[in-house]
This record gives structure tokens, sequence and C-alpha cells, in this order.
């Protein structure tokens, strides 16, 4: 039990239902209480796409058993089914609440439609604990498994798997867009994209494909495992965050698809010249800019560990702290970290979060929307790069590849001025606490506390006062 | 505090909006925690007590605390009440229990339901009235009882008296319009004493016996009985939503209070002020998809207005709440409880009213199909109680045809 004021992650429902919403021809039932069915509105708002969540719910209900009123599972999967003739792929999400009320899932065979019947896919692994992003990878997993059946003649030409990041990513669709572009100037095609935009055939060709190419790894390590150990295809996992990290999967993956390395450094040549200002921005900066300049970031797993590459080796900041919040990816992730920090970290109360980047001292932080709060109480600058992310623009911009690595060096270039000569800074810590006025700073929750501490500070310069006693202290709270 | 799993952490936090402009946003609030249980765990009592302490010591002036419980900390075994009164003796505040599972007796789910509950848990820590002033204003109370029956003139005698205080209930999406409904109850006479909820705990006015309860929105049913329950008198009456709710609401309120107040001058004068807008609107076909519980009062001042109502959705109708509405919305509208949301796409398709109000999940997929959408939430945040809330509604809609009109005569 954990006291927090906020979470990260939402229940492994959820991630069930992103993975669902991302792909053409699934439909996916919720299992849970009447008042949890709020994924089509979330959906609604953030994607602004027109389209509906294909999403239906099947509320839990107290009602005398076969009733075949709604809230009966074996009725809500077969309507389903009956009044959307386009399904081809069924699964089932079960709400914690659901989950924790131990209902047994009935043998269901979905009735036929045209001659097939879609295939109804359960998830027999989800547990109350489970967290969003680890259900996302298992239920796409599970959605592979179902549908990829036979091995395929390998594609006539190079081609690749794209694993990208599922709805509600920012950007998610900028980011498959870019890695096609990309792949598409060394001459390899895209078998799949998987999971946005994928449809239930796709799933069956995925063997086709001579490499999987893992963008948005929290979301395709299962499911691409799954085909290494089946077809024997191989994965490409490197973060494309960067122009380094983007120059070194193309070349992984021209390597594995056989291809002339000399074209695909022409073409890794000519995207640095003309896409890719990254580079540019680091060599066209001064030294001053950078030299000694901590940034913490914090996320899932892909952004901060590409953005942690790309800040620390290309841009030369120094990464103060680097963590994330997917305890399931604890030691791949702390492995991958401490090539470029030493301060890497597994947490996921934010509070705690606040205390390690505040603790690190930063000049720019980088994270998800509930670090904001920290960086404004430290008042240093803030880019909410890594999801979960609460703003949904309409031009999506990618992250990845030499185009994300261009929007990058614009985010940075916002936010880090010269280093100030910061007058303020030697009164700032001139001004001493009193013991009793420390006792109850320290009594805050840590995430007010750089706020409070800076209030306090600034009264007492008000007031012309030599140090910050506890009645001031108070007193700047009120 | 809101105890659960990870699962009602997540609602709270992606939840778009806050409901009212000037409240804090629940992501990133400091008077929002979540007690995050773990399934693992073995359940052990007064732990989440301990939890809720920690957080409200850390939090300078707690004046209440408030947890919600749902369904899934219920399976992982919390007695809620056990760690509300813990909670409530240890911290020396008030504390309360709020299950936002817990079925209504219409089935149904309002996204109101969860502000109803947390409502009726206000009303049970509002100061009760002390016994001096409930004789001051029960004495003349119980003299009408006794004489009433063969003098006939009770009302009269209340009057010469003093009116019992007012207490108003609900209206939190739109806290200016409750400020005016306020104002106007005053000018007939009406003593408003405050509002459940207030601006703060210390705002909060006494309400028991021999208080008048004022309900601003029909869905708000657990609230309106925990009224009941400590002795006020629940007005039930229109909600005062457009011009002829709100004249019948201060009327009834009024008259309840011990006031007379003849509003139909009043009425009248606002329906002549606002006869321009109702050109704006008049046989405008308008389809409510709604979720917030306000949709059969809107309805019923836009069918008044001149407007078409072609249909009316909600998620629940306690029919004994609405009875009124209903009955003043008459028989020519199609209402629907719990429509189905892919059946309600299909009908508006059909029906290609000139403006659809739907809530967010519809919202983006009719504007692809071309139809002009207006959030509820929207009419909520311009303020819809009393008078001018009855003309901020017009005008609300009179802006979105303008805007459409321009936005169509563009050629793209």
């Amino acid at each position: 039990m954990r006291l927090l004021r906020g979470v990260y992650e939402g229940p492994g429902s959820h991630g069930i239902l992103r993975v669902a919403a991302s792909m053409r021809g699934v439909h996916a039932v919720l299992r849970a209480l009447p008042g949890e069915g709020y994924f089509p509105a979330l959906y609604g708002a953030r994607e602004r796409s027109g389209e509906a969540a294909p999403v239906s719910l099947s509320p839990v209900l107290e009602q005398p058993e076969d009733s075949w009123g709604p809230g009966d599972l074996t009725r809500d999967l077969s309507s389903v089914v009956r009044r959307h003739p386009e399904t081809e792929a069924v699964i089932l999400a079960r709400s914690e609440a659901a989950l924790l009320s131990e209902e047994e899932v009935p043998e269901i065979s979905l009735p036929p439609r045209g001659g097939r019947s879609p295939r109804l896919v359960t998830c027999d692994w989800e547990a109350p604990g489970v967290g969003e992003v680890e259900a996302a990878d298992l239920a796409l997993e599970d959605l592979i498994r179902a549908h990829c059946r036979g091995r395929h003649q390998r594609s006539p030409f190079p081609t690749v798997n794209l694993f990208g990041p599922p709805v509600f990513g920012p950007g998610a669709a900028a980011e498959y867009a870019e890695a096609e572009r990309l792949l598409t100037l060394i001459g390899v095609g895209v078998n799949a994209r998987i999971p946005l935009g994928a449809s239930v055939g796709d799933l069956g060709r995925l063997s086709q494909a001579w490499v999987n190419v893992l963008l948005y790894r929290e979301v395709g390590e299962s499911a691409t495992l799954y085909l290494q150990d089946e077809f024997g295809t191989q994965r490409v996992t490197t973060p494309m965050v960067g122009a380094a990290g983007t120059g070194a999967a193309l070349r992984t993956i021209g390597e594995l698809c056989q291809l002339d390395p000399k074209r695909v450094q022409q073409a890794v040549w000519a995207e640095l010249a003309r896409t890719a200002k990254l580079p540019w921005y680091a060599r066209l900066g001064k030294p001053e800019t950078f030299r000694d300049r901590r940034v913490a970031i914090f996320g899932d797993f892909t952004y901060p560990l590409g953005l942690g590459y790309a800040l620390s080796r290309e841009v030369g900041l120094e990464v103060a702290a680097c963590g994330t919040y997917l305890g399931h990816l604890e030691r791949d992730f702390l492995f991958h970290a401490h090539t470029f920090t030493d301060q890497a970290f597994v947490e996921d109360d934010p509070e705690e979060v606040a205390a390690r980047i505040e603790a690190s001292d930063p000049d720019l932080v980088v994270g998800t929307h509930l670090e904001e709060g920290v960086a404004d109480s430290l008042d240093i600058p803030f880019l909410p790069l890594c999801p979960p992310t609460d703003h949904s623009p309409f031009v999506e911009r990618p992250l990845m590849g030499y185009a994300g690595s261009s929007v990058l060096a614009d985010a940075l270039d916002g936010v880090l001025g010269p280093p100030e000569e910061e007058p303020e800074a030697a009164e700032v810590t001139g001004i001493p606490w009193a013991d009793e006025a420390r006792e109850e700073l320290a009594e805050i929750p840590p995430f007010l506390r750089g706020r409070a501490r800076r209030l306090a500070e600034e009264r007492a310069r008000e007031l012309g006062s030599p140090d910050v006693t506890r009645e001031i202290f108070l007193e700047s709270r009120r | 505090m809101v105890v659960g799993t990870r699962a009602e952490a997540h609602i709270a936090h992606s939840l778009p909006a806050a409901p009212a402009p000037d409240l804090p946003r629940i992501a990133g609030s400091t008077r929002v925690a979540f007690v995050v249980l773990d399934p693992a765990e073995t359940p052990q009592q007064g732990r989440v007590a301990t939890r809720v302490i920690e957080a409200a010591a850390g939090l300078r002036g707690t004046g209440f605390v408030l947890l919600v419980v749902g369904r899934s900390a219920e399976l992982l075994g919390v007695d809620a009440d056990f760690e509300a009164r813990l909670v409530q003796r240890r911290l020396d505040l008030p504390a309360e229990v709020v299950n936002p599972d817990a079925p209504y007796e219409a089935p149904g789910t309002l996204s109101t339901d969860l502000e109803d509950r947390a409502l009726a848990a206000l009303v049970g820590v509002c100061p009760k009235r002390r016994t001096s002033e409930l004789l001051e204003t029960a004495s003349p109370a119980k003299r009408l009882h006794r004489f009433s029956g063969f003098l006939g003139r009770g009302r009269d005698e209340v009057r010469a008296g003093r009116t019992r205080p007012v207490v108003l209930l609900g209206g939190l999406a739109s806290p200016g319009a409750a400020g005016e409904l306020a104002l106007d109850l005053e000018r007939v006479g009406v003593e408003v004493v405050g509002r459940v909820p207030g601006t703060g705990m210390k705002e909060l006015p006494a309400l028991g016996e021999g208080t008048v309860v004022a309900v601003m929105d029909p869905n708000l049913t657990a609230a309106a009985r925990a009224a009941e329950e400590r002795g006020a008198r629940v007005v039930r009456t229109l909600t005062p939503v457009g011009v002829d709710g709100t004249a019948r609401f201060i009327h009834d309120v009024a008259a309840e209070a011990g006031a007379k107040a003849n509003e139909l001058a009043r009425a009248r004068s606002v329906w002549e002020g606002i006869e321009p807008l109702r050109n704006r609107v008049r046989g405008k076909r308008i389809f409510f998809a709604g979720d917030t519980g306000l949709e059969v009062p809107l309805a019923r001042f836009l069918a008044d207005a001149g407007a078409v109502v072609l249909e009316v959705g909600a998620p629940r109708l306690d029919r004994r709440s609405l009875a009124i509405e209903l009955q003043a919305l008459g028989p020519d509208v199609d209402v629907v409880q719990s429509p189905d949301w892919r059946g309600q796409l299909g009908r508006i398709d059909a029906a290609r009213p000139d403006v659809v109000v739907a809530s967010p999940g519809l919202h983006v997929p009719l504007v692809a199909r071309g139809h002009l959408c207006r959030s509820p939430q929207d009419f909520l945040d311009a303020g819809v109680h009393g008078y001018e809330g009855a003309r901020r509604i017009l005008e609300l809609l009179a802006r979105t045809f303008e805007r459409a009109e321009a936005l169509d005569s563009v050629n793209l």
C-alpha cells in the first residue's frame, strides 16, 4: 500500500485497450464496473481522429445468472460480433475490480461471420498488479500468437516489421512515418507496422519480414522475442533517438538485410547533411552553453534511454539522473542507462521521482507531464518529451529518426540559453535557515518543498530578515 | 483520498477537464492523494488510516477528509467505515466515506454520481443548527400548524415572522450562476445562508431541522436524501435552468421558506429581454446525446424557447427525482434512458439535427461526420442556472450557429 499523488501507468486493462484501439479489425470487450468504461471518451478527446473507439463495455452488474441481459459476458461477446461485422478478432480485457471479484471466464465460441468466426483472445495472464505497459506488451504478443500461423516465404526484397508505440503515444504516427521514410532511403521496405494501424491480416504476414525493428521496445518486446523463437527473425532494438542512435540502427538493419554498407552510409550522410539538425545544433552552440549543464531525464524506457544517450554524447550535457517508472524492465534499463550516467534509477512514485530530480540539482528536466511541477518549483526549464504527456497536438512531430533529432534540437534551443550569471543565486544561498524553520520545511511533502523554500526565502528578503525563521516560513505558506 | 488500485488513480488523472474553471485540477493537485493498494499484500485494518493521517499531517489547513473507497478496495479487504472512524479519532477532523461504485436504485452511471455522493458526505458534516436558533424559527412555524387548520392563513403568519434559512445544494460546475441565484432569492426576501459545497469547510452553512434545501441539479438524489435525513425540508421543484424553471424554483423555494414571491412579471420581462436571442434558436433542431444529467432541464428550456428537441438521452433517469422535469418537458420529445451510443450515432445521422450536445466520446466522431457539436461541459462552464443562465444558454447556442455559418461560408 502506498500513498501517491499520481500514477504514471494505468491499469492493465487500459494497456490492452490501447493496443486493441491501435489496430484495425480488433474489437475489445472491457469487463468492468459500469463507471469504468471511460476509454471511448478518453480516446475521443485524445486522438481526435473522428473514429469511435472499438471498445465495448460488459458491465459487472449484480443480477441473477443466465438472465442474458447486458452484463452477461457470453451475450456481450457474441453481440459485439453481431453488431460489428468488420470485427476479425475480439480481445477481452478485465478491469482490476473485475479481476478481484474472481469471476470465471466462461468457455465461449464466437458466432461465425461469413464462414469464418473471429478469434477470441482472453489474456489469461491478466492479474490485478500488472501495469499498463506490460499488459500492452503481453496483449500484443497474444494477438500475434493467435493470428500468426504457418511460415511464409521471406519477401523477395528486404522488408522489416516496425514495432512502434500504440495510440496515445506522443506523436506515435509520426514516429512510424519517420522510420519508414528512413528505411525507404536505404532501400528497405516495411512489411507491417505493429500495432498502430495494423490489420489482423498484417499479423498473419509477420514472418515475411527479414528483420523486426523495435522502435518502442516497451510494447513489442515479447512479440518480437516470440517471432525470433518461432521464425528466427532477428531484432534491432537500438533506440532511434538522436542522430547517432538512428545511424546505428540503420547500419544494423542494413547489415541484417545484407545491404551494401556503402549505400547505407551514403544515405546516412545525405540525411546528416539535409535533415538531421542535432549535430549541427551541437556544433553551432557555444561550448559554454553546454558545459556543466545538468539534465534529469525521467520516463518510460525507449525515450529516456534514447534521449539520455543523445543528450550526453551528441549534445554534451551531463545526465545528472535518468529514471524509468517501468519496474518490470529494471535490469535492462539500468544496464543501458549506466552507459551514460551513474545516477540511473527505477521509481514509480512521483514524489520520490521529484525528490531524486531535486537532489540531482539539474539545469533542465526532461520528463512526463507529472514532472512539470518539480521543474516549476526548481524554476528550471522543462521538456515534456516522455510519455505519458497530457497534450495531443494536431501536428504530430516525431522524436525518433533524423527529423526527430531536429525536433529535439529545436526544443533544446528553446530552453538552453547561455548560462546566466545569476545575481539572485548568491543571495538565495546567502539566507540561512533557523532550525525550527528547517524542521517545518522537512514536514512538507517533497514535491512541494522546493517551491516552499523559495517562497520563504523571498519573503525573508522582502522583510529584510537576516534568516528564515519559523514565523516567516509559516507566513509565506499562507 | 482515493483508496483503490492503480485503476482509480488513473481515472482521476486522465479526466480531461476539471469540473469548474476556478477549481484546482485533479492531476497534480496537492489536495487529492491516492492510496494505491497492492493486490498481493494481506489486508491489515488501520493501515489505510495511517497513510491518510500521514498525508493530512503534511498539508496545512486540512479541515475534512473524504475517503473515496470503491469496489476493488472492498474486495481487497479494506473496511472503509472502520478506517474513517480511525482517521476521525486520530486527526480530530470529520472524515466521511464515499463509495463510487454503489449502485443507484435506477440503473445507470452518471458522470455526476461521485459529485452527488461527495455532496451527501458534505451535508453530513455541515454544522447542526443550534437549538436556540431552531426555537426562534420553529416557534412561528409551530403556531402556524396549530392555527392554520381553522384560520387558513398560515403563510401570512410565517411571513410576519422570519423566513426559514435556505441552503443551496449543488451547482458545483457553475459557481457564478449559484451566486446570481442566491441574489435572486434574497430579492424576494429569502435568506440564503450558504451553499453546499461552499468555498471552504468553515463556510459550510448550518443545516438541519427548519432549514430549507434548494437543489440545483435533479440528479443529486443521495445528497438531497442526506439533507432530508437531517430534518431539512428539500424543495421538490423544477431545476433552476431556463426562465420558467428559475421562476418556478424561486417561487417554490420562497413558499417553502415562508416568503411570497410573484415571479410572473419577472419571468415575462426576462423572456422579453431574450427575445432577439430566441429568434436565433427558434426552429433549430437539437439532439441531446448527453451525460451531464442536466439534459432534461436544458431541453425543457430550449423547447420553451422555440427550438425543436429531437431526443434527450441520459445514462440514468431517476423517474422520481425527474418526474416534474419530465412532465414539464411534455410528451413530444423522445427521452432515452442509457442509450446505446452506436444506435445514437445512427439516429443522429438519420435526423441531421442542427446541433448535437454530445459528451467527449461522441463529440469527435460526430464532428467528423459533419455534425455541429457542443459539449455539455461548455454549458456548465458558462453557468446555466438562473435567469442570466438562460440568456447565457441562448447566447452560447447563437455563437455556435454564428461560428458554424462563418466556417461554412469559407471556400476550402
